[in-house]
Order: C-alpha cells, then sequence, then structure tokens
C-alpha cells in the first residue's frame, strides 16, 4: 500500500490542503502561498501523468474512499478518458495560475489575492473530483463546491457587474444542483444505489418497470448539466459572468470549468444510464438540436457585442455548443471531435481570455473599435489572438480543425448532412466577428492611441505556449485521437 | 381510484414535488433576490423530503440497533446523504446573502429588476 | 536523379521562402538594401531549384511521398508529376520576375517592411499547393497563401482598398469553407484524400455532385469564375503592381490548378462526362469569358479593365477543362502559361506607367508611348497576344483550345473564343493605339499639325522594371511563334500525361 495507490484521492486531497493552508500563508509569508499553489498543481500533474501510465498497463483503477466498498463507500475510477480530462484540466489550470500570478495584482485589491488562491485551488480540486468520481452524491458535493468557488472567482474583483453576474451564476447554478438532486432521488428510489456501476447495472432491469423515473431523471441532468454546462437556451448567465469576472478567472470559467458539466452529461449517458433508454428515447436529438441552434447562435449574439470579453464568453456559448454537438451525434467519430475539442477550446478560449486580459493590463482598453492599431503596440498579443481566431474559425493548421473534421464525418456517416451545414455556417460566421478584430489590430492607419504600459514576460510567455499548442495540436493529433477512439469504442 | 389511492399513499413525494415546483417557479420569477434565496432553500428542501421519504418503509423504525427481535429499520442512507446536503444548501444560502448585502452597498435595492433599471441607465 | 534528391529539392522549395520569410523581416532593420537582395535572392534559389527538377520530370517521373499522418487515413504528403512541375516552375518564374521589379516599384511606397516578407511567403505557399500531394494539405496551403494575400492587397491601406480586402477575406472564407465540405464529403465516399490513388470517387450520387459543386465553389471563386468573380476586380486594381501581376498571373492559376487536381484525380473525367457535370462547368466558363470581356470594356481605369479580361481568360482554361479531350487540356494548360506571362507584363507596364506618370485611367494615358516607349512596347505584344494575332503565344493557345472545341463537336465554342477575341480587341486596341499616335490630353488636333508634336520624349520606368518587362513580353513572342516551343511540348507531355496516365 504506498503511495502510489492513493493517488486518485490525492490529486483532490492535495488541492484542498493547498486551499486551506493558502490564506494563513498569506497573512504571514506572502511569497510561498502562490508557490504552495503551483506546487499543488505539478504534484497533482505528475500523479496524473503517473496514473496514466499505470492505468496503460494495468487497466482501470478503482480506488474506494477509506477501503470501503461500494456500493456502500465511495469509488474513484480512473479510466484513460477522464485521465485525459483531467491531465487538460490540470494542466490548463496550471498555466492559467502562472499567468494570474502578474495579472492579479492589477486587478484585484491587495487583501484578497490570497483568498484568490483559495479559491482556485478549490475549484481546481473540485473539478478534479467531478471527474474522478464514480458516485453521484459525492457528485453533487463536489459541484457544489465547484459552483460556490467559481462564483466566488468571478465576485472577488468586487465591482458592480461582477456581485450582480455573479449572483445570477449563483442562482441558476442552485437551480441547476436542485434539478440534478432531484433526478438523483428518482435514479435512487428505483435501484437503491448510487453508484455509477452498479447504477448501470441495475438500471437496466428497472427500466422495464419504472421507465418514466428514469425518463425523468434523464431530463433533469440535461436541464441541470445544460444550465451548468451553458447549453443554448440556458446559456444567459455565462456573457456577464465571464465578461465582468477578472482575466484569469474568465480564462479559468470558459476553458475548462463548463467543459467539465458537459463530461459529467457524457458520463452520466453513457455510463450510468442504460443503453436501452438511449435506444428507446432519442434524448440525444434534443441536445443534438439545441447544441444546433447554439453554434448558430452564440455567433449571431458574438457579432453584436461592442466589449472584447463579452463577444469572447457568447463564442464560448457557441464553442461548448461543439461538445455537446458531438455527445448529441451518439457516434464515435463526434464522441471523438467533440472530446477532441475540449482539449482545444480549453487552451484557445484560455489564451484568448489571457490576450484580452493583457490588453486591458497593459492599456486598460475593453472595447472593440478602441482595439484599431493595437497590434503594433501589443505584437504577441495579437499575434496570439490571431492564431486564436484562426483556430476558432477552424482554419486549417490548427486544432480547430481537427474537432470539426471529426464532427462531420460523423455528420455525413449517420446520414444527416444538415449538421455539417450547421458546423459550416458556425464557422463562418466565427469568422465575422473575429476578423475584423485582429485586421483592425494590425492595419488601420493611425497608431495606438492609448499608451501601452510594458507587460511581463510571463504573460507573453504563456501566451506564446498556447499558440504553439494550438499549431501542434493541430497536427501531431495521433496520440489523443487514438486514446479517444479506444475509449469510446467500448461504448459502440 | 387507483390515482387518487397512489397520490394518498405517496403524499411525500406529492407534496416534495410540489414545493420543489413552487421553489423553482419563484426563484425564477421573483425579482427579489432574497426571495430567490429562500425559494433556493425550499428547492433544496423538497428535495432533501424526498430522499428521506424514500428511505421510509411503512412500519419501520428510527434505524438505531436495539438488542432483540427483529425490527423493520428505515434506510439510514438517505438521512446520512441528505446531511451533508443541508450543509451545503447552507454554505451556498451564506454566500448568496453575503453577495446580496454587497449589492445592496452598491444599488440600494434588493429588487432585480430595479437593478437591471439602473444598469440599462447608466 | 535519386527519389530522395527530388524529395529533398521539393523540401527546399518550399521550405526556403517560408524560412527565409521572418530572416528578410528581420533584415530591413539593418538595411533596406539587404531585404531587397534577400527577398531577389530567395526567389531566385527557388527558381532554380524547381527548373532543376525538369530532368527528372521530363523523364517521365512522378513522385508521391507521405510525410505524416495528422489522423487515421488521412496523411501529409508530396506530389511531384508534370502538372506541379509546369505550374510550380511558372510560378517561381513570374515571381522571380516580379520580385525584381517590386525593388524599383516599392521604393517609393510605405510598409515595405510588410510587403517583401509576405511576398515571400506567399511564393513558398504558392509552391506548397503545387506540391501537395492530397486534398488536406492542398488546403491548408491553399487557406494560408489566400489569407496572406490579403496583406498583399491592403496593402495601400486606403479604404478602398480595406474594403476590396475586406470583400476578398470574406469569399476567400466562404471558399475555404465550401472547400471543407467538399473534402469531408470526398473522405466519406472515398475514405482518402489522397491525390495519389488514381480515382477517388468512381460513381456518381447525390454526395459526390454536391462534393463537385463545393469544389467547383472553393476554386472557381480563386480562378475569378462567375458568379464568385466579384471580389477580383475590385481587389487586383487595389494592390501594388507588382502585387497585382502575381495575383492575376499565379495565384488565379491556383485556382485552376485545383479543378485540375479535383477533375483528374478526384473524379475521373469519364465520371465527370458521364454524370454531365461537365455541362455545369462548360456553362459557367461560357459566361465567365462573355461576362469579363463584356464588362471589362466599360471600364476606364486600366487596372480595372485589365482585371476584368484576367476574369475572362481564366474562362478559357476553364472551358479547356469542361471540354476534356486532348487539345482542349493541351489548350487549357498552355493558356495557364501565355496567359501568366501576359498579363504580367501588362500589370508590370500599367504599374511602370502609374509609377512614372501616377496616371490610372486610360483616357489620361494618351501619347504615353512616346514617353514610355518600351514599356508601351510590351504592352502592345502582351495586349496584341490577348487578343489572338499569331505568331504570339495567345494565339497558339486559341488555336488549340479551337481545335479542342472541334474535336468535341461543338462549334458553339470556337464562336465564343471568336467573339471574345473581338471583344479583346475593342478594349486593348483604345489604349495601344492612343499611346503612339495620339498626344497627350488631347484628341481633336488636325494631322499635319502632328507631325510637328509626335516627338519622341522618352521618359521610360527604371531599367530593372524594363527588363523585366521585355523578358516577359519576349516569353510571349518566344513560345508562341511555333508549337515547337518547350511550354508547348510541356503542355502537351501534361495534357498525355492527365488524360491518358503516361507519357
Amino acid at each position: 500500500m504506498g503511495l502510489s495507490d492513493h493517488y486518485p484521492a490525492l490529486i483532490v486531497v492535495i488541492f484542498f490542503i493547498a486551499a486551506f493552508l493558502s490564506p494563513l500563508l498569506y497573512r504571514w509569508a506572502r511569497r510561498v502561498s502562490a508557490a504552495l499553489i503551483i506546487s499543488a498543481l505539478i504534484a497533482a500533474l505528475a500523479m496524473v501523468i503517473a496514473l496514466m501510465a499505470e492505468v496503460q498497463q494495468t487497466g482501470v483503477v478503482y480506488y474506494h474512499m477509506g477501503g470501503w466498498a461500494p456500493p456502500w463507500g465511495i469509488e474513484f475510477k480512473a479510466d484513460s478518458l477522464r485521465l485525459y480530462i483531467l491531465l487538460v484540466v490540470i494542466s490548463v489550470s496550471l498555466w492559467i495560475f502562472v499567468f494570474a500570478l502578474r495579472d492579479l495584482q492589477h486587478e484585484l485589491k491587495k487583501r484578497v489575492i490570497g483568498w484568490y488562491y483559495t479559491l482556485y485551488a478549490l475549484l481546481v480540486g473540485s473539478m478534479s473530483g467531478i471527474v474522478l468520481t464514480n458516485d453521484l452524491f459525492n457528485l453533487f458535493v463536489l459541484m457544489e463546491i465547484c459552483a460556490i468557488s467559481a462564483c466566488a472567482i468571478i465576485s472577488i474583483k468586487e465591482d458592480r457587474e461582477c456581485l450582480e453576474a455573479s449572483f445570477k451564476y449563483l442562482i441558476l447554478s442552485a437551480m441547476g444542483t436542485g434539478c440534478f438532486l432531484l433526478g438523483v432521488v428518482m435514479l435512487y428510489m428505483v435501484t437503491g444505489y448510487l453508484n455509477y456501476g452498479y447504477l448501470h447495472v441495475e438500471l437496466a432491469e428497472a427500466f422495464n418497470h419504472y421507465p418514466r423515473n428514469i425518463f425523468t431523471a434523464a431530463a433533469l441532468f440535461i436541464v441541470a448539466f445544460g444550465t451548468k454546462a451553458a447549453l443554448f437556451p440556458l446559456h444567459v448567465w455565462l456573457p456577464d459572468a465571464h465578461a465582468s469576472a477578472p482575466s484569469p478567472s474568465s480564462a479559468m470559467l470558459s476553458g475548462v470549468v463548463i467543459k467539465i458539466y458537459a463530461f459529467a452529461l457524457f458520463l452520466m449517458f453513457y455510463e450510468v444510464f442504460p443503453r436501452v433508454l438511449l435506444d428507446s428515447i432519442p434524448l440525444n436529438e434534443i441536445i443534438l438540436w439545441l447544441a444546433a441552434l447554439g453554434t448558430l447562435f452564440g455567433s449571431i449574439y458574438a457579432m453584436l457585442q461592442s466589449d472584447l470579453k463579452k463577444m469572447l464568453a457568447f463564442s464560448s456559448i457557441g464553442q461548448i455548443a461543439y461538445i455537446f454537438m458531438g455527445i448529441g451525434l451518439h457516434h464515435d467519430s463526434a464522441l471523438v471531435g467533440g472530446f477532441y475539442h475540449i482539449m482545444v477550446h480549453a487552451v484557445t478560449k484560455a489564451m484568448l481570455f489571457m490576450a484580452a486580459g493583457v490588453i486591458i493590463y497593459s492599456t486598460g482598453v475593453r472595447e472593440i473599435k478602441d482595439l484599431a492599431g493595437v497590434g503594433r503596440a501589443l505584437p504577441i498579443t495579437m499575434i496570439a489572438f490571431t492564431i486564436g481566431s484562426a483556430s476558432m474559425v477552424g482554419i486549417p493548421g490548427t486544432g480547430g480543425l481537427i474537432s470539426k473534421w471529426y464532427l462531420a464525418i460523423s455528420a455525413l456517416e449517420i446520414g444527416r448532412p444538415v449538421f455539417v451545414l450547421v458546423i459550416l455556417a458556425s464557422s463562418l460566421l466565427n469568422a465575422v466577428y473575429y476578423m475584423p478584430i485582429v485586421i483592425n489590430a494590425f492595419m488601420q492607419q493611425e497608431d495606438f492611441k492609448k499608451e501601452a504600459k510594458p507587460v511581463p514576460r510571463i504573460m507573453l510567455a504563456c501566451l506564446v505556449i498556447g499558440m504553439l499548442f494550438i499549431v501542434v495540436s493541430g497536427f501531431y493529433t495521433t496520440p489523443v485521437v487514438t486514446l479517444l477512439q479506444e475509449s469510446f469504442s467500448a461504448y459502440f | 381510484m387507483e390515482i387518487l389511492r397512489g397520490i394518498i399513499d405517496n403524499y411525500y413525494y406529492m407534496v416534495s414535488i410540489i414545493l420543489f415546483v413552487i421553489g423553482m417557479y419563484t426563484m425564477l420569477t421573483h425579482s427579489n433576490m432574497i426571495k430567490k434565496v429562500i425559494a433556493m432553500n425550499i428547492m433544496d428542501a423538497s428535495v432533501f423530503l424526498m430522499f428521506v421519504a424514500v428511505g421510509y418503509a411503512h412500519g419501520s423504525q428510527a434505524p438505531i440497533i436495539r438488542e432483540g427481535a427483529e425490527v423493520l429499520y428505515a434506510n439510514p442512507l438517505p438521512g446520512a446523504l441528505i446531511l451533508t446536503g443541508i450543509v451545503v444548501a447552507v454554505s451556498v444560502t451564506a454566500y448568496a446573502l453575503s453577495l446580496i448585502v454587497k449589492i445592496y452597498r452598491y444599488y440600494e435595492t434588493c429588487d432585480y429588476d430595479e437593478i437591471c433599471e439602473i444598469r440599462s441607465q447608466e | 536523379m535519386s527519389q530522395s534528391t527530388v524529395l529533398a529539392i521539393i523540401i527546399l522549395i518550399v521550405g526556403l521562402p517560408i524560412i527565409m520569410t521572418p530572416v528578410i523581416m528581420y533584415s530591413c532593420r539593418a538595411s533596406e538594401k539587404l531585404r531587397n537582395i534577400l527577398s531577389v535572392a530567395t526567389s531566385a534559389v527557388t527558381f532554380g531549384l524547381t527548373l532543376s527538377l525538369y530532368p527528372f520530370v521530363i523523364g517521365g517521373g512522378e513522385i508521391q511521398y507521405t510525410l505524416f499522418e495528422v489522423l487515421p487515413n488521412l496523411e501529409i504528403s508530396l506530389r511531384l508529376d508534370i502538372l506541379s512541375f509546369c505550374l510550380a516552375v511558372l510560378a517561381s518564374f513570374v515571381w522571380f520576375l516580379c520580385a525584381v521589379y517590386s525593388i524599383d516599384y516599392m521604393a517609393r511606397e510605405h510598409a515595405c517592411g510588410r510587403y517583401y516578407p509576405v511576398l515571400i511567403f506567399t511564393l513558398g505557399s504558392c509552391q506548397g499547393i503545387f506540391f501537395a500531394g492530397d486534398l488536406f494539405s492542398l488546403f491548408v496551403f491553399f487557406e494560408l497563401m489566400s489569407l496572406i494575400a490579403y496583406i498583399l492587397i491592403i496593402h495601400e491601406e486606403t479604404e478602398e482598398a480595406l474594403k476590396a480586402g475586406y470583400k476578398y477575406l470574406v469569399m476567400t472564407i466562404i471558399g475555404g469553407l465550401a472547400l471543407f465540405f467538399g473534402m469531408i464529403i470526398v473522405f466519406e465516399l472515398g475514405g482518402t484524400v489522397s491525390l495519389g490513388v488514381g480515382v477517388i470517387i468512381e460513381e456518381n450520387s447525390a454526395l459526390a455532385f454536391i462534393a463537385f459543386i463545393c469544389f467547383l465553389i472553393g476554386f472557381g471563386m480563386k480562378a475569378g469564375m462567375f458568379p464568385l468573380h466579384v471580389w477580383l476586380p475590385d481587389a487586383h486594381p487595389v494592390a501594388p503592381s507588382p502585387a497585382s501581376a502575381l495575383l492575376s498571373g499565379i495565384m488565379l492559376k491556383t485556382g485552376a490548378y485545383g479543378l485540375f487536381r479535383v477533375i483528374f484525380y478526384v473524379f475521373s473525367p469519364e465520371l465527370i462526362q458521364s454524370a454531365g457535370w461537365d455541362l455545369v462547368l462548360s456553362v459557367l466558363a461560357v459566361i465567365t469569358i462573355l461576362l469579363g470581356s463584356a464588362v471589362a470594356l466599360t471600364q476606364t481605369d486600366i487596372k480595372r479593365r485589365l482585371a476584368y479580361s484576367s476574369i475572362s481568360q481564366l474562362g478559357y482554361v476553364l472551358l479547356g477543362l469542361s471540354i476534356l479531350n486532348s487539345n482542349a487540356v493541351i489548350g487549357a494548360v498552355f493558356h495557364i502559361f501565355s496567359h501568366a506571362f501576359m498579363k504580367s507584363v501588362l500589370f508590370l507596364a500599367a504599374g511602370a506607367i502609374i509609377w512614372k506618370t501616377g496616371k490610372r485611367l486610360i483616357d489620361d494615358m494618351k501619347g504615353i508611348g512616346r514617353q514610355m516607349p518600351v514599356t508601351m512596347g510590351c504592352f502592345s505584344i502582351a495586349a496584341l497576344a490577348m487578343i489572338g494575332i499569331p505568331p504570339l503565344n495567345g494565339f497558339l493557345s486559341k488555336w488549340t483550345l479551337a481545335m479542342g472545341a472541334l474535336d468535341a463537336n461543338m462549334v458553339i465554342y470556337v464562336l465564343v473564343l471568336l467573339i471574345s477575341s473581338l471583344l479583346n480587341a475593342l478594349y486593348y486596341l483604345p489604349i495601344i493605339i492612343p499611346a503612339f499616335f495620339e498626344l497627350p490630353g488631347d484628341s481633336s488636333h488636325e494631322p499635319h499639325h502632328d507631325h510637328h508634336e509626335l516627338q519622341f520624349n522618352i521618359q521610360d520606368a527604371a531599367p530593372a522594371m524594363l527588363s523585366v518587362m521585355v523578358i516577359l513580353a519576349l516569353c510571349t513572342i518566344v513560345f508562341g511563334l511555333t508549337p515547337n516551343n518547350i511550354v508547348f511540348t510541356l503542355s502537351r507531355l501534361t495534357a498525355q500525361y492527365l488524360l491518358g496516365g503516361a507519357f
């Protein structure tokens, strides 16, 4: 029983420990507290990689909390798909945190920066838990921790817009949680289990006796996770929340948090609910059509925005809809495309929000029309913005194309080419609102009017890492795609 | 008759669903922010009620082991779960209320519609 | 020449310009002259390397080499066959000459630090298009080239240029999305997008037709096919003249090249003819030819007239592609070459006139032939070639296309070619005749006064610019005198290769 056996639990616990120690350290030894969070992130990353190696060799790893076996104890499951998502979550969180180290001093009041670190650690820890857990009630608790810390890293800025946006997010998130809990009750009523594995087996049997309970539970889960993951038309909290938050929070929320809930919905539909449910009632059709509308409307709303971060937030709605389209198409290539998009969009949107953060840090400008000529003052930032926009549009050579490729192939394979047209139309709309910013930034005659503060090199380095990743993910796709294809072949 | 008998037997669940819908409706439509928080609590409480009711079996007793004959015990698991749930709901309520206090300091009103009007005038 | 040498050369041809782009960008800090020399040197080296592939290709060599796999069944590969060689050598030749021309032309312009790196980068991506071995890498380089060429188009940064550039960008993205759609359908129906497997789609189906239409939209938009030509008349005139020459001369041909690959390597000519899709292409080609020429008559700005002329000339290539017999394809490939030479001369000459005198309107160009004789001489040669007067190369390509049309028993195409030649005459002759034989600004002098004032007052363009124009004009003469020239032989071999599979 070495330490390595406890890795699944340690990944979550280490963040909570760091979260609690951080404010104490911040009071007396300021520099150490950031280092503590970073070391927690790096340690968790190392553990994830070690777990991935183990899972490659021995298959799925189950961890029982406290040694209590399910169905009485809480179980954590680590298989290659969950570890892939975990890897994306933790590495993107580490990257955003490095960016945040310099940016926060500019955006928040001094005394709350230590609390920000706490909330950040809680957020990452709870998300890791959501990915790893195999128990419905544990999922509920971790979802709530995630919701509170997500709202808190928005409201920590303490100005008018972000408080109100944070409250709206909290209320809608709480509504989602209420629906989720009711769904859990429905499932518990007919099976008496809360563990995914046991539920999967029992529900197949229970579906014959109580189909309506299970159907209600599935519908409630769609509403719950749809609200939290900003599926159209439940996205209304997202633009205010992501636009008014400090930049690292926006990057974190848009990049990682909403994806976790999409992943949780995927787990519900494929690991908890039995196959007979999806075969008999085409729930994925609903998700598919809502996602299709979401891609189009997200882009249309984004075109109308004048604030840079609001535009990026609406763009997130459109992009997360791709992931839901992958789930909704109910085909293994579509899931590969959707999950590849989780990785690509996490990096791209985080980088775009970071670029916006750099622009705001350096020049204080938030309106798009004031951005004319900023490319001369902040060249690396705007090149990063250009590459990020290229990935959003799906220009070949960036990772965005690969996910759209897979989604389009699977749409054709199941014989529904209309969704390819939806993907193409949304790519075009994405181009319509991203291109003017890029063009304006570089090509205007007049030089940028405001003064540009020099940007710390660490922030630029983060942007460069993002750019490299986007380009590499457009070409070197084999390891990720093979991993995803192997994972999904089990479900079909 | 079957339906009526079904409703009467399962009145815990019916009440719980009614409370859930009341909570959700209030949360979404009423504009006073404190009412929203109260409604959230009602919604969560209704689900907890349903949870506990699931654990109850007719003629069962509290799940504390006594010596003696075999007794039917109510399921303790839901009770444990909702204790956790109540804690979670309380912490969310606390955070929401603190947000309301801060918003009140900025806008001087607890009414969400008024806040939207103030913001649209700016 | 061994296969690995050829591969190394191809990678160098595509990679050298792209690698040199940041070098050139930073060399302007050292000196402008260094930057100019580096640009010209890079394009010269690229041309030399491309030319060195000639013995390999003419011996029947063909290479399809897979570099690596991006997704399962989707590989990035290189392809060298006679079609890619033809276009690559043409592109690098014209690029080299335009780079030389740019040195003097751009000395008076602003933002050269942006112009040269972009010029060289577009060269690299253009070569990448021609050497791509599968639709995916073709698409990647195609989009890359189109997007970077945007910077050349909006170089002047006037409001007109920005609007033209925006229109170009939107249409490029729409074309790119259509190409993506077509590529996905091909991948779905055929299982691969590689150009080395002969024919990918064998059967006609609704989905295959949609793919064909998407490719027509995507590549046709770049080639200026009706009705997707709307960006061309705005974009080509606002670019600086060497860039206009490249846009009209080479970048339009990349669209035609894409259609060549689609017709011969994705669908086979038999499928296209049996399914009746060539009718779609031929109708669009005929409309393009006539529309381009007709609207060119109404233009008063010289570069706009030349742009519309480009539209109609590309229509010839598309017409040849739609007839799909031996003479027609020879004519199409040969016309790619001849139009590149002719149109480059025309745009470069127009550019020299604008550079020297600032005049853009045709009415202002009376008498300019006496001021700039060499420039207008080259312009006239190229214009006469466009009209189709023997013994210039324009005549040879029209003749071959007409032969192809007659072989296919479509006399109507011959009629179209004749009408378009007539229209070409109608809009070129009014430029060249007044340039030599009329006085500037005024055309109502009586004949006997002209003898005194028809003097030559030579203030021509810079020698570098002149020599480029003269070289290209000579190409139009040399490659048109008889059918026994190297370019025509290459076209003949290409057509044989495409239609027959080997030569």
